[in-house]
């Protein structure tokens, strides 16, 4: 066997950096859709707590929806699949990729084409949503730090629709 | 005083001169002039001519309103902006701006022929007198009028000019930064609402900039607004649209203003949701309707005020007023005040109040109460007007080389009606006011109706001695409606306020009727002889203003129009010069042509490839979804047509998707990993749509399933090898995978690793050939693709496109959604009966095939189609006919769905849609193209290895 | 190429999520027909007659309309809603499976 196999990434990973706000790729992460009935099941399965609000994140795991969490965690991290038993999990590791929105203007760069009421978006939380027309999760890390998964096609069209609205604020308001 | 500006007053700065030109001409004004004041006060009374007639058009207003002064703003290539209004043109240094809708000159225009001709273009001319004959429509009328009548011309060129977009919220959204606007600013900036107030000029103030008694208040009330963290202040910023649940659409102009316009977006649009709307725009003056109501020089009193007290312009040096309202009386002194000679106040009542009358006579203003202006002398220009008492007697002439019209004040309730807030009639303003909100919004101000503008006398039209029939007396100005193209409509059966809207095209144009629809309503009122509310009120709707295209495209312009999405193998594909097309969002390679091969040279040897030796091809846009759970097979078996319980994992199936109505949507093969886990594949362009529509009858219908759905289309990039050699070329790459047929037979899947990565490795073949599709995480994808084309090398491994791919499957007959069906087809008309799980009691789309319409004979059925002269090649979408001796419109029975020349045959190949195609193989049927009829030979649709031997190696 | 949607057009509803509890903006969900129209369970059993008005007829009615959406970019559950036509305002919305309302 020759040497393995190298990655490639939708997005370059350098950062961009504007005024009071820089976009960067996050490192390949490890995640995992979690699906069933009630979070217990799972939580039995994985020996880790769920969030059980929508929008709420815990150790990781963000709630999506009713039924639906998304597990982040370092490259690597493998899960049990929990055969026969009534949930699903999915690794979904590749399907996305991570844009990190950082800077006390994150939320005015994001607020170019995500509708959410981004001021009153608290930390800790998480959600599917869009930006313009293209679905993405956004979770909000930091007072001025939001992640946002996006699949991996869309990324460079996300990226530089970011950027775009990054160097719009270089006007200043 | 040097031309018409005054020494001193205003709010322009004259210690920045500014120069600009008109019609090329340059002129010089000062900051905070806006193109109308810096005219004027250079002594320019003509700026347009108007829509119809051509006739010469001064200013009307000081602000949006303005419907006469159009004019086009040029700034280099792609920045050409037509139909501005000068009154809210900023100028700047080198501002370059032209009239429009004349030839040859503003001055001298050939189309003023019109306004001689009046007499034979009455209202809904156009609609009377061009429908006959039909045909000379297209090719002369309409192209002849067009030219006649244009309103600017649209620019050539792209525009190089970015355009931002933005989202905002907000708990209280004030539109207008007038007096009223301010105030209810200030009262809430003291909570801890997000407050957002919005104007569309280029500063606070609204009316109060009309007021130097206002200015202390206004600079320590902007000042108190900008200390508060919760305001947040726009100028050049239009509410143009309110949509439900409080958002309004707004348009921020960031550079048109500027002599540099620098690298940042020219406008934002902003999308705001705001929590509680405080509407504030204020209310416009109507033009008082009389004969020559529309001589430059004549204009609304108001507007006069605030070129004199807001630019330090006297709109001329001895001005008269035509009033119907007390307010128009308060304008005059003002210019009176200021040193402009005012020559007359005309008011049409017979009684104003006392105070008025003393105040005139203390100004020395000679007063006519009870009178009307019957005549405007001056074509050009106002020269002087000629006044009579209403009973038609005592005619006057005065001089004057401008005259205001007072005609009362309409409340700007454009924005409460976007929002459906009803309106209700005050017959003491002459006007709608907001009446009940359909929103959380509330109007203040002069908008409101509530504010006091003085007391006036509401009138339809002034009183005049001469025929109503011969003269013009204008209505809406901007499109050449008069008094009497109103009373012809009505006189013509016209009821509606709608239709005779549409008629006589009142209140139709940029200004939406700003100024004109509420003379036009009574107007018509009076004619029909019912009170105004009984004749209706026209729908105002969005926009406000004319808004630019690129404003509202936002982000949605250039590489950012739409996403183009791309595999981690395309940047490969691009490296190797292939050529790409678009299938749903998705960029895909479609042939890889070397030095000096056209497509068809390329996709043939493409072919060859992959039936002599290995093709590689990129499958990563396949939709895939991964269906987990312990009723997984249960879900499965009722969504498709064919029987999945049964299926062993390891193994895959074709799987194909009806709709209920029975027709099929998609298809795909899918993959059962363990008993509980499968992976789906659907088309590139069915993901979405497979995966909402398995959601819905999950959810909705079939709840009770343990069983959950996962996209997994873009966690797993997908290699094809395809090709006699593609087990020898995969076998030393693969690790904990037998490759020997025995044990991993056609439609299997083993996972395993391959160079390293973990693999889900499916057999599958969608050429005929043997083949794999090799799933890897999408990051290893590019990598995994090039170790192939290495160790492939020695196996005369070749790159194929999706042109290839169409080709060798159609050489199998393997239908593709979409292209061969068109959502009427079912699997029967498909020829997928066996995929039909027939003792299936249900699943999705069972019960629909068993319609009598779907079991009927006749219904068109996919064939093969093979043409007599072997060289033809269809062209797909030909319409096919039975016998081409019928006359025309021939019958047509079917067309072609897919058609291509076939390397490994040596011929052309195609598949068709005939009605009752299954029964009619061997017949001969005939496709008339432009220039020759093909004949073609029905036949099955595999057309290469019917036996499908090729597979079992 | 299919056009991208207005930026202004498409997203002018506020909607109440009933999993999310949230009021969200249109631009997330997306409008999934007529509600309370169940799937028969045993299809075969139909009349033509019958099995075409499932399929097919739709109430339409101008004014209280019981319909159903879905907060496709959100937590993608489908739910149910009240909504006047002549006026677009949601009354209420409900999840899947509950009563109507």
């Amino acid at each position: 066997m020759s040497d393995a196999l190298a990655r490639s990434e939708p997005v370059l990973a350098g950062h961009f950096i504007g005024e009071g706000v820089t976009i960067a790729l996050a490192p390949p992460l490890t995640r995992y859709s979690l699906r069933a009935r009630q979070a217990q099941a799972l939580e039995t399965v994985l020996k880790t707590k769920l969030p059980k609000r929508i929008g709420e994140t815990e150790a990781g795991i963000a709630c999506l929806g009713p039924n639906e969490w998304l597990l982040r965690a370092p490259a690597g991290t493998t899960l049990p699949m929990g055969a026969g038993l009534p949930l699903a999990i999915t690794e979904i590791s590749e399907r996305s990729v991570c844009l990190i929105v950082e800077g006390r203007r994150a939320t005015e760069v994001l607020a170019a084409g995500c509708p959410l009421d981004l001021e009153r978006f608290a930390v800790g939380r998480a959600t599917r949503t869009v930006f313009e027309t293209m679905e993405i999760i956004l979770l909000r890390t930091g007072e001025d730090r939001f992640e946002v998964e996006v699949w991996r096609s869309f990324a460079p069209w996300l990226s530089r629709a970011l950027e775009t609205a990054a160097r719009q604020l270089l006007r200043g308001k | 005083m040097s031309g018409f500006r005054l020494d001193r007053g205003g709010r322009i700065d004259r210690s920045r001169p500014i120069s600009f030109s008109f019609d090329g001409v340059t002129y010089q004004g000062f900051a905070g002039d806006t193109l109308a004041s810096a005219l004027l006060a250079n002594g320019v009374k003509l700026f347009g001519r108007s829509f119809k007639y051509h006739r010469p058009r001064g200013l009307l207003g000081a602000g949006s309103e303005e419907p006469n002064a159009l004019v086009s703003v040029s700034r280099g290539p792609g920045r050409h902006t037509p139909n501005l209004r000068a009154t809210a043109v900023e100028i700047y240094d080198g501002l370059t701006a032209t009239s429009q809708n004349r030839w040859p000159s503003l001055k001298t225009d050939i189309g003023a022929i019109n306004d001689r001709l009046g007499m034979f273009l009455p209202a809904g001319f156009y609609n009377k007198t061009f429908m006959w004959p039909r045909s000379f429509w297209d090719k002369l009328y309409e192209p002849l009028i067009r030219r006649a009548a244009g309103l600017g011309e649209a620019p050539s060129e792209e525009d190089p000019d970015h355009y931002g977009a933005v989202y905002a919220h907000c708990d209280l959204l004030i539109v207008g930064a007038g007096p009223a606007g301010i105030d209810a600013a200030l009262e809430a900036s003291g909570t801890s609402k997000r407050i957002v107030l919005i104007d569309e000029q280029d500063e606070p103030g609204g009316g109060a900039l009309d007021d130097p008694a206002l200015w202390p208040w206004l600079k320590e009330s902007l000042k108190d607004l900008a200390a508060a963290p919760n305001v947040t202040v726009l100028n050049r910023t239009t509410a143009f649209g309110y949509y439900h649940d409080n958002f309004i659409g707004a348009v921020e102009r960031l550079t048109d203003h500027l002599t540099d316009v620098g690298s940042g977006s020219r406008e934002q649009l902003w999308r705001i949701r705001a929590g509680e709307v405080i509407l504030a725009q204020g209310a416009i003056e109507r033009p008082l309707v009389f004969a020559g109501n529309d001589v430059p020089g004549v204009m609304l009193a108001s507007a006069a005020k605030t070129y004199l007290l807001r630019h330090g312009v006297a709109v001329g040096r001895a001005v008269a007023l035509m009033a119907a309202h007390d307010s128009g009386w308060r304008d005059a002194f003002a210019h009176a005040r200021a040193g402009v000679a005012v020559t007359a106040i005309i008011d049409v009542r017979e009684t104003v109040a006392p105070a008025l009358t003393g105040e005139a006579a203390e100004l020395g203003i000679p007063v006519r109460l009870g009178h009307s202006v019957i005549r405007v002398h001056g074509r050009h220009a106002v020269k002087a007007i000629t006044a009579a008492r209403n009973d038609g007697t005592g005619h006057a002439r005065i001089a004057c080389d401008a005259l205001l019209m007072a005609g009362g004040w309409t409340p700007s309730v454009h924005l409460w009606s976007h929002s459906k807030g009803s309106l209700a009639w005050s017959d003491e303003l002459g006007a709608y006011v907001p009446d009940r909100p359909n929103e959380k919004v509330r109007c203040v101000g002069a908008g409101s109706g509530k504010w006091n503008c003085g007391s006036g006398l509401v009138i339809d039209a002034l009183p005049t001695p001469r025929d109503p029939s011969r003269i013009k007396a204008f209505v809406d100005f901007q499109n050449d409606v008069t008094a009497k193209d109103i009373h012809l409509a009505v006189r013509e059966g016209f009821k509606s306020i709608e239709h005779i809207k549409r008629y006589t095209t009142t209140g139709m144009a940029t200004d939406q009727g700003k100024t004109s629809n509420l003379n036009g309503l009574q107007i018509a009122a009076q004619a029909l002889g019912r009170h105004v509310t009984e004749v209706g009120l026209t729908t105002f709707r969005p926009p406000y203003t004319p808004q630019t295209f690129g404003a509202l495209a936002g982000h949605a312009q250039g590489a950012l129009f739409q996403p183009t999405r791309k595999t981690c193998i395309d940047g490969w594909a691009e490296e190797q010069g292939a050529v790409f097309e678009l299938v749903a969002q998705w960029r895909r390679a479609r042939y890889f042509p070397l030095a000096g091969e056209d497509m068809l040279a390329a996709v043939n040897r493409e072919c060859r490839a992959v039936r002599s030796s290995v093709g590689i091809f990129d499958a990563s846009t396949l939709g895939k979804i991964e269906v987990v759970g312990p009723d997984a097979a249960e879900f499965l078996n009722r969504m498709y047509t064919n029987p999945w319980k049964a299926l062993e994992p390891g193994r895959c199936r074709y799987g194909l998707l009806l709709k209920e109505d029975g027709f099929i949507t998609d298809d795909g093969v899918s993959a059962r990993l363990a008993p509980d886990r499968f992976h789906l594949t659907t088309t590139t362009g069915g993901a979405a749509r497979v995966l909402n529509m398995m959601e819905d009858y999950l959810q909705t219908e079939w709840p009770d399933l343990d069983v959950w759905l996962t996209s997994t289309t873009e966690q797993w990039a997908v290699i094809a090898l395809q090709g006699p050699l593609a087990r020898k070329l995969l076998e030393p790459l693969v690790e904990g995978i037998d490759l020997s047929p025995e044990v991993f037979p056609h439609m299997a899947i083993r996972e395993g690793t391959i160079c390293g990565v973990p693999t889900r490795l499916f057999r599958v073949s969608f050429t005929g050939e043997l083949g794999f599709e090799i799933n890897v995480p999408a990051a290893y994808g590019r990598a995994l693709w090039e170790r192939l084309m290495i160790a492939g090398a020695a196996h005369g491994i070749t790159p194929y496109g999706t042109e290839a791919m169409h080709v060798l499957r159609a050489e199998k007959g393997f239908i593709i959604v979409g292209q061969d069906t068109d959502g009427t087809v079912t699997p029967y008309d498909a020829g997928l009966d066996w995929a039909v799980g027939k003792k299936k009691p249900d699943f999705v789309g069972k019960r629909s095939l068993a319609r009598p319409d779907i079991a009927a004979l006749g219904r068109k059925q996919l064939v093969g189609l093979l043409t007599d002269d072997p060289a033809v090649v269809l062209e797909e979408g030909s319409q096919i006919v039975a016998d081409p001796t019928q006359s025309i419109p021939m019958k047509m029975i079917g067309h072609v769905t897919s058609a291509y020349w076939s390397e490994a045959l040596g011929r052309s190949i195609a598949l068709a849609l005939v009605a009752g195609g299954q029964g009619r193989m061997g017949e001969v049927l005939h496709i008339p193209t432009p220039g020759q009829t093909f004949t073609a030979t029905v036949s099955p649709m595999v057309f290469y290895d019917p036996q499908g031997e090729r597979l079992n190696v | 190429m299919r056009r991208p949607p207005p930026l202004w057009r498409t997203e002018m509803l506020l909607i109440h999520c009933p999993y999310c509890e949230e009021q969200r903006a249109e631009i997330e969900f997306a409008y999934a027909g007529e509600a309370h129209i169940a799937r028969p369970p045993d299809p075969a059993a139909l009349s033509d007659e019958d099995w075409t008005q499932y399929l097919f007829i739709r109430s339409n009615p101008r004014g209280r309309h019981h319909e159903r959406w879905r907060h496709t970019h959100g937590c993608g559950r489908f739910f149910n809603a009240v909504r006047d036509t002549a006026t677009d305002k949601f009354e209420v919305t409900y999840k899947a499976g509950e009563l109507r309302r």
